[in-house]
Order: C-alpha cells, then structure tokens, then sequence
C-alpha cells in the first residue's frame, strides 16, 4: 500500500503542509484534511461542478484532480476570494444583488466559476455566460440570476480596471 | 478508489519504465479518476504526465498543425492560429465536456477516453466484453439509446464518446507515440479498433507506447471543416449525433475534396466514406447531397431504441454540407 | 459609482416603507457566498470515522451472506456492519403517526426488494480507505423475478387508494351523451429530486444521547423517527441542520442510511459521516414515481366541459404504499358538472418513492393541462379562451368558494406579457428559418396546506432581537423573512433581528414541505414578535426600576428601538432592559389554537403531518394559482428541441420578499423544465435496474438550457390562508410548465406527445 505522503499545497496564498495518499483528491484534502470545506462535494465524478477551484488561476474540478498532482501550483478556493478585509469580490457581490443562488450549495462553485469566465473573457453576452456557466449544475434553478449577476460583475470589473 | 503509488517523472524515458512495470499514465485525470472511482480502471501506479517537458507546444506552419500531447483541450480551443486554420478542432473542443473539465483534460488523453456505455461503466456487470473479454454484453437488449449503429459487433455496441477525435478523422490527423523502441507516426484512422470480436483493444497502442502530439495537415477541406454536435441538453452532454465536415470545391463548382466525420452513432470516430465517394467529383446539388447523405446509414444496425437516429444522421449531414456550400458561395 | 453598489432592491428596511414584503437581499447570504455557511457534512466532529454504504446488485431476491474478510483486512477498516451482524432496530411510526405494521425495522435487510438496496456499511478511518474496502466485499444472493414497473405484465393493475376516490355528478352518463370526447393517456417517469447536496449526516453519540447533523426540512419529524428507532425520548436526539443544499421534498424524512450511520456510530463509540454518493442518491432514496393516467373529457361543441372521469396509476415499492395523487387538480381547475377519478398504487421493485416538488398537483396538471389543450384543438378554440370559458368560479370539488383566486388575472398578465394574441393558432404555422416555433401555454395551482407553528422571539439588553425556530431554510428565504416579520411587527431595523434556525433544540416547527413555511411561520413569529413586544411594554410600565415607570402612561408604543408614552418621554430598549436588570424579555408562542389543536396535540403536530389541514378546512377552498406561456423551437430534421422563452404570472397571495419569492418560481419553472424536456429514469426492465444514476446521463438542465423568464405577481393578499396573507409559493412554480411545453411542442410541429419527458427521439418516433 502507499502511505500517505507529505505535500505542501498553496492555498489562498498561504503554504499548508498536510499528509495525504496519493489517491486523495483535492477535493477531499480540501474538506477532509484542510477543514476547508467551502469548495463542496456534489457528484465526486466531474458531472456537476459544485467543486469547482482555481489552480494557476484556471477553473478546474478539485474532484478528479488529485492533491499530489498540483503540489505547488497556486489554489485558490472560495474561501480566499473576498478581501482580507472581508470586502466581497465583486461576483460575490453582485451574486447577492441578483439573488444568483437559493440553497447555497453549488454557490461556491458557480462564484468561482464566474470570476473565471469573466477572465476568460467569456461574459461577453447572456448566451456566452450561459454556455461557458454550463458546467456548473444548479438545481435550486438561479440560472437566469447567475446570467445576470456574471454581467453585472463584469461590467463592475471592467469598471474598475479603467484609469 | 484503490490504493495507488504516484510519481512524476521528469522525462519520457522514466515515464516508460513506469508504464513498463505496469503503471497507469495520468493526463488531466478526468478519465482516470472517474473510472478508478467507479472501480473500472484499477491502477496501481499512477504515472503523472502533466509536467513532463516538451509536450506543450503548439505550431503551425504553412503545411501543416503540430499539437503537443499535453495540451489542455482550453488551450487548443482558444489558440488564435489553430482557430484561424483549422476551426473544426476549436469548435469540437468547445463542444466537449465543460469549461472546468477542458481546463483539465488533455489532447493526449482526449483521445484516450473511454465509452460512456453505461453497461461498461457500472463494475457490477459481469457481462461487459471491454472490461472483461469473453464475458459477453450486457448492453444489448437493454437501454441503448446512446448506443452505437455503426462499427458494431456481436461482442460490444458502445459509442466512442469523443468529439475533438471526430473532428481529427475527418482531418486525417496523425497521432505521434513515444516507446523505449523510439518515436512512431500513425493515422488516426489506425488508432481506433472498431470492437470486432477483441472489444477489449480499443487503440492500436502497443503496451510502451505514450502518446505525444498530434500532426494535421493543412489541406483546403481541412481548413473550411466544421463541427456540429447535436443532444438533448443543450450543453455538457456528450453527442447525440455530430459531424465534422470539410469540403472544398473545383473551380467549376464540382467537390474536389470531401470529409465527413461522425461521431455519437458509432464504436470509433467514423469516417463516412460512402458519402464522401458518392459526392466527390460531382456537382453538390440538394439533390446529390441527399441521396449521398442517405447512403450514411445504409450499413446502420440499430437496437430497439435508437432508430431515431437511422434519419437524424442524413439529415445532420444534408444540413452541415447545403449551409457550407451556402457559406462558401 | 459601481453598478455593484446601485441600490437593487425596491422597498427595504431604510427608506420608510415597511420591512415586510420588502425586496430584501437574504441575509444568509454572505456566508453562503463566502464558503463559510457550513452545511451538515462540513462540521468540523472531532475523531470522525467514515462510513460508505455497499448496495444489492439484483432487484429481487435474498442475500445469503457476504464475505467480509478481504476488507476487513483491508488497512484503515474499523467495522463492516451487514444483516448478518447488525441486530434490528425498533419500527418507527409513519409520518402521519400510524403505528408500523412490524415491531422491527432493518436498514440493513437481507431481504432484497430493489436494486441498490443497502446491504452493509463500511466504516474506516478515511473515506478513501472505505471506498475501497466497500468494493472488496463479495456478495452472495439468491435471485427471484422481479417487477420492474407500471408496465410489468406480472404488476398488475395495483391496489386502489379509496381515499383518492372523487366524484360528483354523473360522470359515465355524461360522458356517453356529451357531443365532444377525448380519451387520453398521459404518463410521467421515475424522476428524481437531485439537490446537488447528496444525502447524508455526521452521527455521534454521547451517552444515550444522539446528535445528527443532518440536512432536514423537517427537524422534529426526522428526530422522532430517530428516538422511535433507537428506544430514546425525543429529547435525547439532536438535529441540526444549518443549512439545506437543497431537498425539493427529499430530506424531510430520516432515511435508511441514516439509521446506518447512526448505528455505526454506537458500535464504534465513536462519530461517523455517512454521505451518498451521488449514484447512491438514485437507489437510497426515490423521487416521483412512475404515473400513468387515462382522462376522459366531454364537453360540448363550443368547448364546455361537461365531464372528466380519470383513472391512475402510480408505482411504489414492494415496502409502503406511497401516492402520487393525478386527481390533485384534475377536478379543481375548471367549472365542472361531473367528474369521476380514482387511482391504484402498483408495487415493484424500486427504491420506496417519495415527494418531488409538488408531488400529485405536478403529474396531475400535466395530464388535465395537456388534455385541455386537445380539446381546444379538437373544437377549434383558443387553449386560452377555452381555458376562460369553463373558469371555475368556486371550488366544484367542495362546493366552497375560493378564498382568493387571481387566475383570470394570471392568465390575462401572461398573455400581454407573452404577446399571446400575436399566435396564429394553426400547428406548424410559425417558423424561424429551420425552426418550427411553438407557443403553448398552461395553468397550475397549488393548494394552502396548514399546520400549527412556534416560535421564540426575544428582545435583547443590546437591542438586538432572536427568532428561533427548528424550522429549515434550503434556499426559501425562512432567514430573510422571518426577520423581516419580527422586524416589522416590532418597528425595528431589520438589521437588528438575528434568526436561529435548523437546530430540533430551538422552539418547533412541522415539515418544511408543501409551501406552508412561509405562512405559518411567520404568523408564529408575528404572533410571538408581538407577545415580546407587550411584555416588554408591560416590563417599563410596572418595573419599579423602569425609567417609564414615573410616566404614568398606561401603555407605551415601540416606535424605531424607543418605547415611547403618549406625552412624548421616550427610552431605548437597551436602557430599559439594564435599568430593571433584565438580559432578554421573550415570548414563546405557538399557533396551535389557531388551528383547533389543544396544547396535547403539542408533539404531534409537529412529529407528524396529522394536524396538517385541508385547503378546504374551513369556509374557503385555498390555493395559489398560476399561468405559464412558453416558446419552443423544434429542428425536426435535426430532433433539436429548446425552450426560448417563458413568461409566467402567479398568485400566491401576499408576498413577503418579491426578490426571494421570484427566485422560488423561476426555480419552479426551471426544474419544470428539466421535467419536461429531459429528465427521465432509464430502466433495464431485464433486471428491474436504473441506468443513469449520475448527473451525466440523468440530464438535469444546465445554463444553457434556459432562456429568459419573467415572472409576474398578479397576488393579493389571502385574509384566510395565512395569518399575514400569503399563499404557497414554492411548489407552485413547477405546476403547469410541462404542460405548457408539451402545448408548444404541438403548436410547432402539429405532434402531440403524452409521455414525459419529451425528447426529440419521442418527437421523430411519433412520425
């Protein structure tokens, strides 16, 4: 058998030494092992995006990734997106404004979704942020609110990024 | 998921002896761990690619695209010269999967993944002829409505779910391989098994071997291809039936070049070639295109629940050649 | 200035209007937002083991053992618990309080009466290492035949369920003379509920005391099952339940994994989580049944309708009888001289089913909404105009009137809003290039159900205020309008009220299902919001130490956090509270009077739905109402179906927050559309097995999949429904949508399909 391994993964800047198998996902160190359960477990088979974290800035499933696999790359989870001053970022905000979200659950997931598919450029109409916010299932259905709380915050972040 | 040991080797050559004392490679995982989750793929070492250098390039040249195994599928798809000379690899990818998964996933192991033959993929069927063969299939006679009609056999009917590897046989794309015997080329139109009585060979791979990089050449009806893909969701579903099309005409008006690609409807990545005879060289008429799109199916064996698709295929073939004539005029 | 920081809300809490019905923010919303609102299986226990469930790989039969060895070897494993070696529990009463038919109850049976049936729990160290040792364990059965749905030869035509019997009038002999008849079959799939937080719970015990952290939309109901199974008073278990990532219907009852987990726990001494996985959250627990009904319909030449009879059909396991009932709405919608319905219930072997949104009126409207539309067709009317021609104007089925009915009113705004009169009503009229468009359109409704609350307000020496309640909050808005209740009812700044909630300690509250939180509950915390008030009025007036006590008022007013006498002298709440040394004033309350209940029907109302009533309890017939108007666009050649826009207008009465109530119908709409356009359990009838237990192949909509919806509130507020005037608002978004877009799907292609869900293969298979 494999024991567990030491690893050091960054996570919202911050080193964080843990012991883990190699089996382990990310998703489980992140719950299981980090307590840092905002990033959530809905299908643990890539089928519903709840999981849904940034390594090296992209947007990707922290349930079929395995925590050894990015051992040193840049995570950033739900938990590191407001400011340290508890300043919401700006999707956050307007998720709230919109009401993008009813139970809460897949939330963390479609809000770092988002503040991805705004990077990515991708928020450039209802039916890109439709497509390209596919990936995250929402079954309490805030669909229509999460379209427009994508482009009230990309219009806030375009805002912001002028002179 | 079982207890695995993890390494990650620094250049091929240590990734081979990984894979030559039985070790399991991992691109993006995204194939890999879904299936050691559902029990379905059991590695006991996991050999992790992602880092390993000089597989991460993208090129194009006057001739011809060089993609690097190691490419996530995002990349590829948002890669402003591989967009602007070869669109219908960009708009499979973009078809596939979801914005996270093609973040993760790589071309490499986009070629790799497995049926979604739900028969295959719960391990409490004994009977599944890929996992074990000569078990039988227990997927014929049962709920088969994304099963394949095409390139099936009396041992396996389950659908290769891949939309980018459709769009590369209809490019005539070559896949590149990496073994302790050194480098290989091989066309795509070898590296698919239609299951035949050996369901279980999925890829013409011999057992060192490690998929490096794609070639494409840059051939007119290459570079005017598309993809379309057809299903029930409107997004992150695998297809119900897709086409990759390319075409380019004579001159005077005739088809010169023809490639027609499907994907969803059959057990490998299908190249249409009866269609593609039965137009090259003539005139694409609405009429010829009809009758030659009709001719898709003719070797089609359908299950009792997928029959629908007998017309949906001709039909999705008419559509994607009338609209690129309608574009190209 | 931002657009984040424009004001978005109509009304508030700060700009004079009142806080009640005020377009709020919920205010449970930055921790949810922030990743910090910890939903049940992310409480931190010390010394958690895991549990992973092991499930029956045939649908009928026994097991005759299984062998444990390898994974109890297998590193990490702490138990493996099977029917072998786990003894019964004691069988717990139903949720309507019926005493259970066997003394025993095992969640761990070897007696196999469906596929996925849990068959043994392994319990590790990590969740990795019981995973694996689950997988290692070798199961030996003895098969039998199984039944494996409505359509089984060997299902037979099922038990009837008298007490869904209805009638009035003559039916069958209307029926023979009316000049128009139409019969119809409809039916609908095994569909799930699917909230992407899976089931499961975090179980300790301390003693003989049990805490389970688990999510509930009913607290006090799942508690009793617990302390039923496991010998324990009701108070010696603990829910909590913080958050609910969503339930639709499906967490309101303890569930067999659950008495697992909790089992294990007690074994091992030590917690231990249990969660499904997602493939497991299709065997372990069932959604909607199965349903088949037949609707006859006669009416006249015009398009009066002089009769329906319906008959039904719904699957349910081989354990418990479990409705679906088809004739919810079938004889309330429309002005109707005679009606005949009935239903069976058909065991076969599959998960026991259990609620999904709006189980019954849901199914019910599909088929009688659908049926209308063929009969608009079949003489030549309008859906709409037909569907005003035979408007009810009281509740035929109990000769009531409605308490409140805006479904004329529904159905005109959606209309407009629609641009329905643009429609040209011949099928396969409209095109959009390929495009075959289709506009339909259908009504709903859903009834007022009531049952008595409690709840706890407190005034507190800081001036702040707490509402507690075990009610549950999965996405209703229970935090946000609450506080808004108290925070009306005592003049305060919402910003002042602090509700607890999600916790079976706190003051009661019956299930969080058939929309009558909203309602009930906010009329206990009016009620107790305003019994903290005068008793903290009556604290300053007759408290020696009260700095009101010299002025001489015989009452005070609480105007803005000051209690202030008719000449002017005004005190805060907090300077009250410390000059007579008190931490809090509260008042406990409950509404169990105002429901004819005495204080001894304390437990059982809240344990069990018994004491829920009627919608017609009472002099009026109360129900929410709804219309939708749908746009489909249908490739037939390439068998490419798509929603492209909707409009809906509801009645739910008086509405406490618009922004959170508007979020509950889209939500409706949305998972109606799911239902109609592709979500459906696939059987292998070979071995009585689902297909699609993931969220890859059973297809819940994505983004994608919807267009615009407007939702428009046609409601006014319902003296006799609630307390404060409002009506269902949750369930009742769902009602009608299929219908409506199985309408449109016949207005653009001319092809009318009965069965749900309804896919492009349906449509190309329907010639």
């Amino acid at each position: 058998m494999s024991p567990p391994r030491p690893l050091t993964l960054i996570i919202n800047g911050e080193p964080r030494a843990l012991l883990v198998e190699p089996r382990t996902t990310l998703l489980d160190a992140l719950r299981e092992n980090l307590d840092l359960t905002g990033t959530k477990k809905g299908c643990d088979h890539g089928q519903c995006g709840a999981c849904t974290v940034h390594v090296d800035g992209e947007r990707v499933l922290a349930c079929l990734t395995l925590a050894h696999q990015v051992e040193g790359a840049r995570i950033a989870t739900i938990e590191g997106l407001a400011g340290p001053d508890g300043t919401l970022h700006a999707v956050q905000k307007a998720f709230l404004a919109e009401d993008a979200f009813q139970c809460g659950y897949c939330t963390p997931g479609q809000i770092m979704s988002a503040v991805a598919c705004i990077r990515e450029g991708h928020a450039g109409s209802p039916e890109e942020i439709r497509e390209f916010m596919a990936g995250n299932l929402c079954r309490c259905g805030a669909y229509p609110h999460i379209v427009a709380a994508v482009q009230r915050a990309a219009q806030a972040l375009e805002q912001e990024a002028l002179p | 998921m079982m207890d695995f040991s993890y390494m990650r080797p620094a250049s091929l050559e240590a990734a081979g002896a990984g894979l030559a004392s039985g070790g399991t490679l991992l691109g993006g995982g995204t194939g890999l761990l879904d299936l050691a989750r559902l029990g379905i793929a059991q590695p006991q070492a996991v050999i992790d690619l992602t880092r390993l250098p000089g597989l991460d390039r993208i090129e194009v040249t006057g001739t011809e695209a060089r993609i690097g195994a190691l490419i996530k599928m995002s990349r590829l798809a948002a890669h402003p010269a591989m967009r602007a000379a070869l669109p219908a690899v960009g708009q499979s990818l973009l078809a596939s999967a979801s914005p996270q998964i093609r973040n993760m996933a790589t071309i490499g192991g986009n070629l790799l993944q497995r049926t979604r033959c739900a028969y295959f993929r719960d391990a409490s069927f004994g009977s599944c002829n890929r996992r074990n063969p000569g078990s039988g299939c227990a997927a014929i006679g049962g709920v088969t409505r994304g099963h394949a009609l095409l390139g099936t056999s009396a041992h396996c009917i389950a659908t290769h779910p891949g939309d980018l590897a459709v769009a590369l046989v209809a490019l005539d794309a070559v896949v590149e391989t990496w073994s302790p015997d050194g480098p290989r080329a091989l066309s795509i139109h070898d590296f698919f098994l239609a299951p035949g009585a050996t369901p279980e060979k999925e890829f013409a791979l011999a057992s060192g071997d490690i998929v490096t990089g794609l070639r494409i050449p840059l051939a007119p009806a290459a570079q005017r291809a598309r993809y379309v893909k057809l299903r029930d969701r409107a997004s992150y579903e695998f297809a119900a039936a897709s086409i990759a099309a390319g075409l380019s005409l004579t001159d005077d008006g005739r088809v010169a070049d023809i490639r027609i690609a499907l994907g969803g409807v059959a057990t490998i990545p299908w190249r249409a070639r009866a269609v593609e005879a039965a137009l090259r060289g003539q005139r694409p008429t609405p009429a010829a295109i009809a009758a030659a799109a009709a001719l898709a199916m003719r070797e089609a064996e359908p299950q009792h629940d997928n029959r629908h698709k007998l017309a949906l295929v001709p039909a999705l073939i008419e559509r994607t050649l009338t609209e690129m004539i309608g574009d190209a005029a | 200035m931002s657009p984040l920081d424009a004001p978005v809300k109509r009304g508030g809490a700060g700009d004079g209007l009142p806080v009640l019905g005020a377009a709020l923010s919920r205010l449970d919303g930055v921790a949810k937002l922030e990743g910090s609102a910890r939903f049940a299986l992310d409480q931190p226990v010390e010394g958690l083991a895991h549990a992973v469930l092991a499930r029956a790989s045939i649908a009928a039969g026994r097991l005759l053992r299984i062998d444990t060895a390898a994974a109890e070897a297998a590193p990490g494993v702490l138990a493996v618990l099977t029917p072998q070696n786990t003894a019964p529990l004691a069988a717990a009463s139903s949720w309507t309080g019926a005493a259970p038919a066997r003394p025993h109850y095992r969640p761990l049976d070897a007696a196999i009466r469906h596929h996925g049936q849990q068959v043994a729990a392994v319990v590790a160290e990590t969740l990795e290492q019981a995973a694996e040792a689950a997988r290692l364990l070798v199961m030996h059965y003895e098969k039998a035949p199984a039944i494996t749905g409505l359509d089984d030869p060997c299902a037979g035509d099922g038990t009837p369920i008298d007490m869904l019997s209805k009638s009035w009038g003559d039916a069958a002999a209307a029926l023979e003379k009316a000049p128009v008849r139409l019969t119809l079959e409809y039916r609908t799939p095994r569909e799930f509920n699917m909230p992407i937080e899976p089931h499961g719970l975090i179980a300790q015990w301390e003693g003989d005391e049990l805490t389970l952290w688990e999510p509930s939309q009913w607290l006090d109901g799942m508690a009793r099952t617990y302390a039923e199974w496991f010998g324990l008073r009701f108070d010696q278990v603990r829910i909590i339940s913080p958050y609910i990532g969503g339930g639709f219907g499906s967490k309101a009852l303890a569930l067999p994994h659950g008495a697992i987990a909790a089992l294990a726990a007690r074994q091992l001494g030590r917690p231990v989580k249990l969660a499904l996985t997602r493939s497991q959250t299709f065997t372990g627990l069932g959604g909607r049944p199965a349903t088949r009904q037949v609707l006859e319909l006669g009416a006249t030449a015009g398009g009066r309708l002089l009769a329906i009879r319906q008959r039904g059909w719904n699957e349910t396991s081989m354990d418990a009888v479990s409705v679906e009932p088809l004739g919810s709405v079938t004889g309330l919608m429309y002005a109707l001289p005679h009606f005949d319905s009935r239903q069976n219930v058909v065991p076969v072997h599959t998960v026991q089913p259990g609620a999904k949104r709006a189980p019954g009126e849901n199914p019910s409207a599909f088929g009688l909404e659908s049926a209308i539309d063929e009969l608009a067709h079949e003489v030549g009317q309008d859906p709409l105009a037909l569907r005003l021609l035979n408007y009810a104007e009281h509740d035929h089925s109990s000769g009531k009137p409605w308490s409140t009915r805006k479904l004329r009113e529904a159905l005109a705004a959606g209309a407009v809003a629609f641009g329905w009169d643009r429609r040209d009503p011949t099928p396969r009229s409209m095109r959009d290039g390929h495009q075959l468009i289709g506009w339909g359109m259908a009504a709903g409704t859903y009834p007022v159900r009531r049952t008595a609350g409690e709840a706890l307000v407190g005034i507190l020496a800081d001036g702040s205020v707490e509402v507690a309640s075990s009610t549950a909050d999965m996405g209703t808005g229970a935090h946000t309008i609450l506080a808004q209740t108290a925070a009306e009812a005592l003049g305060l700044p919402i910003g002042r009220v602090r509700v607890l909630l999600g916790d079976s300690r706190l003051p009661r509250a019956p299930v969080t299902g058939g929309s009558q939180m909203a309602g009930l509950m906010t009329g206990a915390v009016h009620k107790a919001a305003l019994a903290a008030r005068e008793a903290l009025i009556e604290l300053a007036l007759s408290d020696p130490r009260s700095p009101l006590r010299g002025s001489g008022a015989n009452t005070l007013r609480l105007e803005g956090g000051l209690l202030v006498a008719p000449d002017g002298a005004a005190c805060d709440i907090p300077s009250v509270l410390q000059a007579t040394g008190r931490a809090r004033v509260e008042a406990l309350r409950d509404t169990l009077a105002e429901n004819r209940l005495k204080p001894e029907d304390h437990y059982r109302n809240f344990t069990t739905v018994s004491t829920m009533r009627a919608p017609t309890d009472g002099d009026y017939s109360m129900h929410s109402w709804c219309a939708h108007f749908v746009e489909v666009a249908v490739d037939e050649a390439l068998q490419t179906i798509r929603l492209r826009r909707v409009v809906s207008a509801f009645d739910s009465g008086r509405l406490y927050n618009p922004k959170l109530a508007a979020s509950q119908w889209k939500g409706g709409i949305i998972m109606g559309i799911g239902q109609a356009l592709l979500e459906e359990g696939l059987v292998d009838h070979r071995h009585a097995r689902l297909m699609n237990d993931n969220l890859g192949d059973y297809l819940l909509p994505t983004n994608a999949d919807i267009p615009e919806i407007e939702v428009i509130d046609v409601g006014e507020p319902d003296p006799h429904a609630s307390a404060l005037g409002g009506k269902a608002v949750g369930e009742l978004g769902i009602v009608g949508v299929a219908p409506a877009i199985a309408n449109a799907l016949f207005h653009a292609t001319g092809k009318r399909l009965r069965s749900l869900p309804l896919t492009a293969h349906r449509l190309a298979e329907a010639g």
